[in-house]
């Protein structure tokens, strides 16, 4: 069977907030464009935000104190120059995507509405109500389709076409009918969104399963920084859907079983607002030392109602409605349930500020380049601040498509082969025909339990350790598994089972980058090594995975800038 | 209810199965299940997918109703799977649940359907802000709280399709826009900002596939999951279609200009005046035998016997006050 190949300038893989920046920019440029989503653009996980996205825009701020901030909260790890990139250019990005169609949240006098968000020196987020990534998602998308862009809903991305330090397309196939097809492209762009979605209590939407970072590590290029993954404090008690820093912005408390605001002790200037993995690590150990509430002592209590019916139903009507569903649980009358949840990855696919693909140290990929959480620019560093991720996404996507349409008529077609469909075709084969005994699910889950017990808020040698060796086991047994459904319409068991091979292997990076880092960073938090060690680890790590599944440890300098190392106190 | 004790109940489900290229036809399965008082619809799928069957298939992605993937029927009603507590679904059905897909008829695997047609008519309407926009702009449109509110929420619909496919007419005109698509139309007719003039609405008041078919059945109120009230945004599209000067002298716009006119001039509904005014006062003959059957049971008055509302005078200010639609 043949397979067809489709040319295109360039193929962006991810239709959140940077895929649809990006594709909206090289449609305008006049660029032949496809976006590739395993979703519908609109289901992408962007959209999921709530709480806002930052830029110095009143009077009363300013770019250089938003650059403070985010580099203070990154515990120092963010490159100072791609900081100051994103904060100069966040107000610009803002008013951008008012003028496209955000339905933002106003003042009284009409602007753009601000409001307060954890580790920040100013109310700095601009949010619409608490569905701030909704409208920037739902905006993006409207006006990339208004230009025209071509989207490939529901198709699985399963491999780049990668040789000679140059990519040249993609390799897809239709979910709806496992019909493959090659996107030859001069170009392509990775904006494929975060990974929490191995860690068992996350915030992440089931499509979050990091494949674009596996494709890429698969290839032998590098991943940087993985084992920072951030653990945000008010995930709903139970299954970790997101309850927005918003909650704590307006001015939500934090109670343990004793009725005490325990925040004062962890955080006493910052309370509530310090850093997410400050109060992250506060809930843990409360809940850890036995002041934990709820039906498993496994949460404590978030109470916004001193704010009354009114604020709540104006500014936070969706975060309502969450506790009303999970948890029964109505926070205009009681305090709600909540404990940390594994929700943001800082670490990702390494590029420059105009996205190029780092193949190491120092050299690019040609004709590659990512955007948005899948990558690390790295603005957020060991931690990222609320309300910088969207700004990142929309940022940086709309940025690198600016790049990409400048550099695409320099870069000269690689044109594509039958053969080069060849690994994720017999990847698929394999999937369908293997016989062995173990099932998918119970190799998430086991995968799952690992890295929340061993790699989660808190670390030490000994955790990580078992992590490694359970990621070591469990890809051996994924040798062996087996899937019932051997149709080709919507074979989402079949999709599940290539989505938990990526998660497989990102994990190896996260856990094997923790263990060689001796040091408390920002949400990397060694128990046994307490304090942060700028002497051995003001580093990226760059993580490589050879043939065999085995990782080799690089490490690569933090470009540093005006903002002195400091100690991180709030 | 609360969290702060979990309870558990005995459920059996029965689920659509249909696999579109063996199957050649629907059947349904049965999984029964103990429920927990914190699970929701979406649990329920997965464990079916995870424990029991590998190939069950549907949608999903978020998980907490704000991406619009996942939404099915359980017994009959339009759900997004992934924010109906089960204790709730219990409750309103009993022990017994059927899951089926938002159309049985577009099934294509299970709880999956294809939502080509959805997407065309979402497509049909611009959906997006029609404006310049500019690259850099140096200020952002100064909009008032007033202004961003008229948008009543219709920014928030996720194009779940629950609506679409709750609506008795899509079901049977293939032509008609539907409650989604009219509810965005809506949120960018309803923005100060935006351009489009007079294109957009007037592709909602074309006949056939425009606001006018709609009957006013209530069933996408019911069925959308965000509470965003589709049928309130097409009343106020008939508004617009007025206000903006597109409306057409057809059988509709009468029907909603008689029914000003009898309000404002009797302070209660003249039937009869209203099929003339709809009709006109040739196409009012047809109707003369059902008058005159309805005549004879009382159910209508001749013209000059029409009685007036007690206050007329407040009703006529009232009228006057809130009409802003050039008729």
């Amino acid at each position: 069977m043949s397979i067809p190949i489709y040319t295109y300038d360039a193929v962006i893989v991810g239709a959140g907030l940077a895929g649809c920046a990006a594709a909206r920019e090289l449609q305008n440029a006049g660029k032949h464009v496809a976006v590739i989503t395993k979703l519908h653009p609109l289901r992408s996980h962007s959209g999921a935000a709530q709480g806002g996205i930052n830029a110095a825009l009143s009077d009363k701020d300013s770019i250089e104190l938003h650059e403070f901030d985010t580099v203070k909260g990154s515990d120092y790890l963010a490159d100072q120059d791609a900081v100051e990139f994103m904060c100069q250019k966040a107000p610009e990005t803002i008013r951008w995507a008012e003028r496209m169609g955000a339905a933002f949240s106003r003042t009284a006098d009409g602007k753009i509405a601000q409001r307060p968000f954890g580790g920040q020196s100013s109310p700095r987020a601009c949010y619409a109500k608490d569905r701030t990534g909704l409208t920037l998602l739902q905006t993006i998308y409207e006006q990339a389709f208004r230009a025209g862009v071509k989207f490939w809903d529901e198709w699985y991305a399963a491999d780049i076409i990668y040789k000679d330090g140059k990519v040249s397309g993609v390799v897809a196939f239709n979910i709806r009918d496992m019909q493959m097809a090659i996107f030859n492209a001069k170009s392509v762009l990775f904006a494929t969104g975060g990974y929490a979605r191995s860690f068992k209590i996350n915030s992440n939407a089931h499509a979050n399963t990091g494949d674009g970072l596996s494709i890429v590590a698969r290839h032998g290029l590098p991943l940087e920084d993985m084992e920072f993954v951030q653990f945000h404090p008010s995930g709903l008690s139970g299954n970790g859907v997101l309850i927005s820093e918003a909650a704590r912005g307006e001015g939500g408390r934090l109670f343990n079983s004793k009725g005490e605001r325990f925040m004062e002790r962890y955080a006493p200037n910052a309370l509530e607002l310090a850093s997410r993995d400050v109060v992250s690590r506060a809930i843990m150990n409360e809940i850890r030392e036995g002041r934990g509430v709820g039906p498993r002592k496994d949460a404590v209590f978030l109470d916004v109602t001193h704010l009354g019916k009114e604020l709540i139903m104006e500014r936070l009507p969706e975060l309502r409605d969450l506790a009303i569903t999970f948890l029964g649980l109505d926070m205009i009358k009681e305090p709600i349930l909540i404990s940390a949840t594994a929700h943001y990855s800082m670490g990702g696919i390494p590029v420059d500020i105009p996205g190029h693909v780092r193949k190491n140290n120092d050299e690019f990929v040609e004709g590659f380049y990512a955007a948005g959480e899948c990558s690390c620019v790295s603005v957020h560093g060991a931690n990222r601040l609320g309300a910088n991720s969207v700004l990142e996404a929309l940022l940086f996507g709309r940025f690198v498509g600016k790049t990409m349409v400048e550099e695409i008529d320099s870069i000269p077609l690689r044109k594509a082969t039958q053969e080069d469909a060849n690994t994720a075709l017999n990847e698929i084969i394999w999937i369908l025909n293997n016989n062995g005994n173990e099932t998918v699910p119970a190799l998430r889950a086991e995968l799952q339990d690992s890295m929340t017990h061993n790699a989660g808020a808190f670390r030490t040698q000994e955790s990580l350790e078992e992590a490694v060796r359970k990621v070591k086991e469990l890809r051996q047994r994924f040798k062996n598994i087996r899937i019932a459904d051997k149709s080709k319409v919507f074979n989402t068991e079949l999709q599940e089972a290539i989505e938990l091979g990526h998660m497989l292997d990102y994990s190896a990076f996260i856990v094997e980058s923790a263990v060689a880092r001796r040091e408390s960073r920002g949400a990397h938090y060694r128990e046994d090594y307490l304090e942060r060690d700028d002497v051995n680890f003001l580093k990226h790590t760059m993580a490589y995975m050879d043939k065999n599944g085995d990782l080799t440890l690089d490490y690569m300098p933090v470009t540093l800038g005006k903002h002195e190392l400091k100690a991180r106190n709030y | 209810m609360g969290t702060h004790k979990i309870t558990t109940q005995d459920v059996t489900f029965k689920v659509f199965r249909f696999n579109a290229d063996e199957d050649y036809l629907p059947y349904y399965k049965e999984y029964k299940m103990e429920v927990t008082s914190e699970e929701v619809v979406l649990d329920i799928l997965n464990r079916i997918k995870w424990d029991h069957d590998g190939s069950f298939s549907y949608r999903r992605s978020c998980r907490h109703g704000i991406c619009g993937a996942c939404a099915i029927k359980v017994n009959g009603r339009a759900t997004l799977a992934c924010k109906e507590s089960m204790n709730d679904m219990i409750e309103l059905f009993g022990n017994e649940i059927t899951l089926e897909p938002l159309s049985i008829k577009r099934s294509v695997k299970d709880m999956i359907i294809d939502k080509g047609d959805f997407w065309e008519k979402h497509a049909q309407v611009q959906p997006y802000l029609v404006s310049d926009i500019e690259d850099n702009p140096e200020s952002e449109h100064l909009v008032s709280p007033e202004e961003a509110e008229r948008l009543l929420d219709s920014d928030i619909c996720i194009q779940c399709g629950a609506c679409h496919y709750a609506c008795p007419v899509v079901e049977v005109n293939e032509d008609f826009i539907g409650p989604a698509a009219f509810a965005k139309a809506y949120r960018f007719e309803a923005d100060v900002r935006d351009e489009a003039g007079t294109s957009r609405i007037s592709e909602v008041n074309q006949e056939a596939q425009g606001v006018w078919d709609c009957v006013k059945c209530y069933e996408c109120q019911e069925a959308c999951p965000k509470e965003v009230n589709p049928i309130e945004k097409i009343t106020k599209l008939h508004n617009m279609i007025f206000t903006k000067g597109v409306a057409k002298n057809n059988v509709a716009t009468r029907h909603a200009v008689g029914f000003k006119h009898s309000i404002a001039k009797h302070g209660l509904l003249d039937e009869g005046e209203l099929v003339r005014y709809s009709e006109g006062n040739i196409g009012v003959i047809k109707h003369v035998p059902v008058a005159i059957k309805m005549f004879k049971k009382g159910k209508i008055v001749l013209p000059w016997n029409m009685p007036k509302a007690d206050k007329l005078d407040e009703i006529k200010k009232l009228v006057k006050s809130s009409s802003t639609a050039k008729f």
